[in-house]
């Protein structure tokens, strides 16, 4: 026993050295748009990690050796939360987050956990698919959403690195101008899109479609988290053609194909929204997200 | 509020200007018409700041955290229930058809859940987990399995340990884990059945580990500060389940160490490997229903490899999954065979074995996957010539295929063919259909 301890406190010293010598935060995101966020606010005071790309499915990520190795070196820990990331997240942070990153800890921020919740379930039941407790968890689609988590993050790395506090302070000041601002942009282009209705694939929209006031008549999964079927395709068919639907939305990890059959039945559109940063070209911070998504959407055919 | 007021303050300003407008000019008109929109735009502006300054506050208030249960009303219950531990429940059923009747493995002692399951429609290995944090620094978790073997229900306890939270003020990275428990030992044996990809373990599990070695112990881990995922291990155990057995006195029966590192390469590609050992005394160890019996010190060495490879890293849609095991075991000691009246003969010899798998996921409900396991018997001394220890110098091989279906991640049916030679002359062909059902709380899976 002793030769192990020894052996493993001789192999820290040989390998910490080298990865530590830079004093900035480390942030470890779950998903890339708080990534982004986190470099908005903490400019080059923080080193932020994103865990997932826009190509991923957040609900499913398997927990993988680099992210355990990541996660060990992170100060903060920002993920949607609500759920989002059962699957994997836990068992990074038991096996190797630090105390501080823990939930309920500083160093732990659940974006849900600072956002109106919508859509959460009355019932809770298996058989409904896949529900999250605790509300729709993919809350970043509404900038206002964003605007709330802004300042909760600022506060928790003011808290963390307190040193750097006014610089915090400072860069989310400038962020949430600029971000006000751009709300009034994207709300203003987006007038049209009123009452729009749209078919999405999974529920991945619900915040979107809320904040532009866009109407959701059906999904291509049957249940959320249930793989669309041929007999749920052809009823949801059947149902829109008494209430047609504007545009097919889905994401760049959901496939292609159901969406791709529904249009061609309807010669509604099917479009991928980028879903969160990364998610296109244009989409290489939060601004640019939204202004993809929502060129995207206004710009597509069909739109009077 | 302020929109009503604007709009009450624009209406009276219509009015007036209405009223003027019998006598007024041009000029005086388009003078009022100026000066209104000048209101209106001051007015408008103000607003917007004020408006601007409201979400501001408001989310700020929430950020302060003081508010932080409001807007979504978090209040968890606070029943006398509200501390109940997680509970999770794994249903589990199978039909096999063999077609050899005998199947015993030659060459090995093979233990209990070595050997091949019961033929026919069968309850499967029923669990149930109850885990929960116990305080800020542990963490509990117990899993009893529920089981049916030759037509008895049976009651064991598959898991029962303690661990460190993180809060435990060890250093970051480092878990200790007390108790029993699926021991960290090569890649299968860390999980429990029901999560691996076919019906049955590949044979070298089943003759060197039982199906898994859960012993009673204590087993500390340690992901090291570094860029590349690196952990190490070692642990101490009572060495009373196999590979080892009837462990006696206070000492420690058995000891293990380990080490293993992954990565990723690119977006799309990830990848561990390890080496581990496992060492101790038996004091005595019986397989094949109490035939062979085992005295002296075992040694086993364990490597293994795991790499997954999804279109973007996105596993959900796609993925291909390859693994690999490999077995070298000593065995210094007596054996003794007493159906064939050996007596206690000494034996100092290696057996060696390992398995490869692939399965891919070519739909996010469906999979395919074929395995190949090989056991490698060791040299015997003449006098255990003609018991079950003498393989005749064929080494037992086994190819799998499985098809499986997933309704949801927490419904699976699955068939499988298995092709076995676990002696000289016996061709087994094997049939099994399963399904795995889970319930309740279900832990997240290791990578």
């Amino acid at each position: 026993m002793k030769w192990l301890l020894s052996s493993i406190v001789a192999l820290e010293l040989l390998t910490m050295a080298p990865a530590y010598a830079e004093d900035q935060l480390n942030v470890f995101a779950c998903e890339p748009e708080w990534a982004s966020l986190a470099r908005e606010i903490g400019g080059d005071k923080v080193e932020a990690f994103a865990a997932t790309t826009a190509r991923q499915d957040p609900h499913h990520i398997r927990a993988k050796p680099s992210l355990i190795a990541a996660i060990r070196r992170a100060d903060l820990v920002v993920c949607s939360g609500a759920g989002l990331e059962i699957g994997w997240l836990p068992v990074l942070q038991q096996k190797a987050g630090t105390s501080n990153t823990q939930r309920g800890s500083e160093g732990y921020l659940a974006a849900a956990n600072y956002v109106p919740m919508l859509e959460r379930p009355t019932r809770l039941d298996r058989a409904d698919g896949d529900v999250h407790p605790e509300g729709n968890p993919h809350v970043q689609l509404n900038p206002h959403n964003i605007a709330l988590v802004a300042t909760e993050l600022s506060n928790r790395l003011a808290t963390l690195d307190a040193a750097n506090a006014s610089v915090y302070q400072s860069n989310y000041e400038n962020f949430i101008e600029r971000w006000q601002e751009a709300m009034v942009r994207w709300e203003n282009e987006a007038t049209d899109l009123k009452d729009v209705p749209v078919v999405v694939h999974h529920k991945s929209f619900t915040y979107l479609l809320d904040w532009l006031h866009m109407e959701e008549v059906g999904s291509l999964e049957p249940k959320p988290g249930i793989p669309p079927t041929s007999a749920y395709l052809e009823e949801l068919l059947r149902s829109l053609r008494d209430q047609s639907a504007r545009f097919i939305l889905r994401t760049p990890y959901e496939p292609d194909d159901a969406s791709e059959w529904l249009s061609e039945k309807t010669g509604t559109p099917a479009i991928v929204l980028p879903f969160t940063v990364g998610g296109d070209d244009q989409s290489v911070d939060l601004f640019g997200l939204f202004d993809s998504t929502i060129a995207t959407l206004t710009g597509a055919p069909n739109v009077e | 509020m302020l929109k009503t007021k604007l709009a009450a303050s624009a209406a009276l300003i219509a009015l007036l200007s209405n009223t003027s407008v019998l006598a007024a000019s041009e000029e005086d008109i388009e003078m009022l018409r100026s000066e209104i929109q000048g209101m209106k735009e001051a007015y408008e502006s103000r607003i917007e700041n004020l408006e601007s300054k409201l979400e501001k506050m408001e989310s700020e208030k929430v950020a302060s955290g003081q508010v932080a249960t409001a807007p979504v009303s978090r209040g968890a219950p606070s029943a006398a229930n509200s501390f109940n531990p997680e509970i999770g429940l794994i249903l589990n059923g199978q039909y096999s058809s063999f077609s050899e009747g005998d199947s015993t493995i030659r060459g090995f002692g093979t233990p209990g859940e070595g050997a091949r399951g019961d033929e026919g429609l069968k309850l499967g290995e029923s669990e149930l987990n109850l885990s929960a944090n116990v305080d800020d620094k542990f963490r509990g978790s117990m899993t009893t399995s529920f089981a049916s073997e030759d037509g008895t229900d049976s009651i064991g306890i598959e898991e029962a340990y303690i661990e460190t939270l993180p809060g435990m003020g060890l250093p970051t990275g480092m878990s200790i884990k007390a108790g029993r428990a699926l021991w960290i030992l090569g890649y299968l044996n860390e999980q429990h059945t029901h999560v691996d990809d076919f019906a049955d373990r590949p044979l070298p599990y089943r003759v060197f580990l039982n199906s898994a070695y859960n012993d009673d112990g204590v087993q500390l881990s340690y992901v090291l500060p570094a860029d590349l995922y690196t952990e190490i291990g070692g642990g101490v155990f009572r060495g009373d389940d196999y590979p080892l057995g009837s462990a006696s006195g206070s000492g420690p029966g058995a000891w293990s160490a380990y080490a293993r590192v992954g990565g990723d390469i690119g977006d799309d590609q990830n990848w561990r490997i390890g080496g581990y050992m496992l060492s101790g005394d038996t004091a005595s160890r019986t397989s094949n229903d109490g035939v062979v019996s085992f005295t002296g010190d075992t040694t086993l060495f364990t490597a293994d490899m795991r790499y997954t490879w999804a279109p973007t890293g996105n596993p959900y849609e796609q993925e291909i999954l390859f693994q690999g095991e490999y077995f070298w075991r000593n065995e210094d000691g007596t054996y003794q065979d007493t159906n064939a009246a050996t007596g206690k003969v000494a034996f100092d010899d290696h057996a060696t074995g390992w398995y490869a798998q692939g399965v891919y996921k070519f739909d996010p409900q469906w999979r395919i996957g074929y395995r190949y396991s090989q056991l490698q018997s060791p040299d015997i001394p003449v006098g255990l010539a003609g018991s079950l220890l003498d393989s005749g110098g064929h080494n037992p091989d086994a190819h799998a295929v499985m098809m499986d279906w997933s309704n949801s991640e927490f419904s699976r049916f699955r068939a499988q063919y298995n092709y076995e030679n676990p002696a000289s002359g016996i061709e087994d062909n094997q049939f099994l259909v399963q399904y795995i059902m889970s319930f309740g709380a279900h832990g997240a899976h290791n990578y």
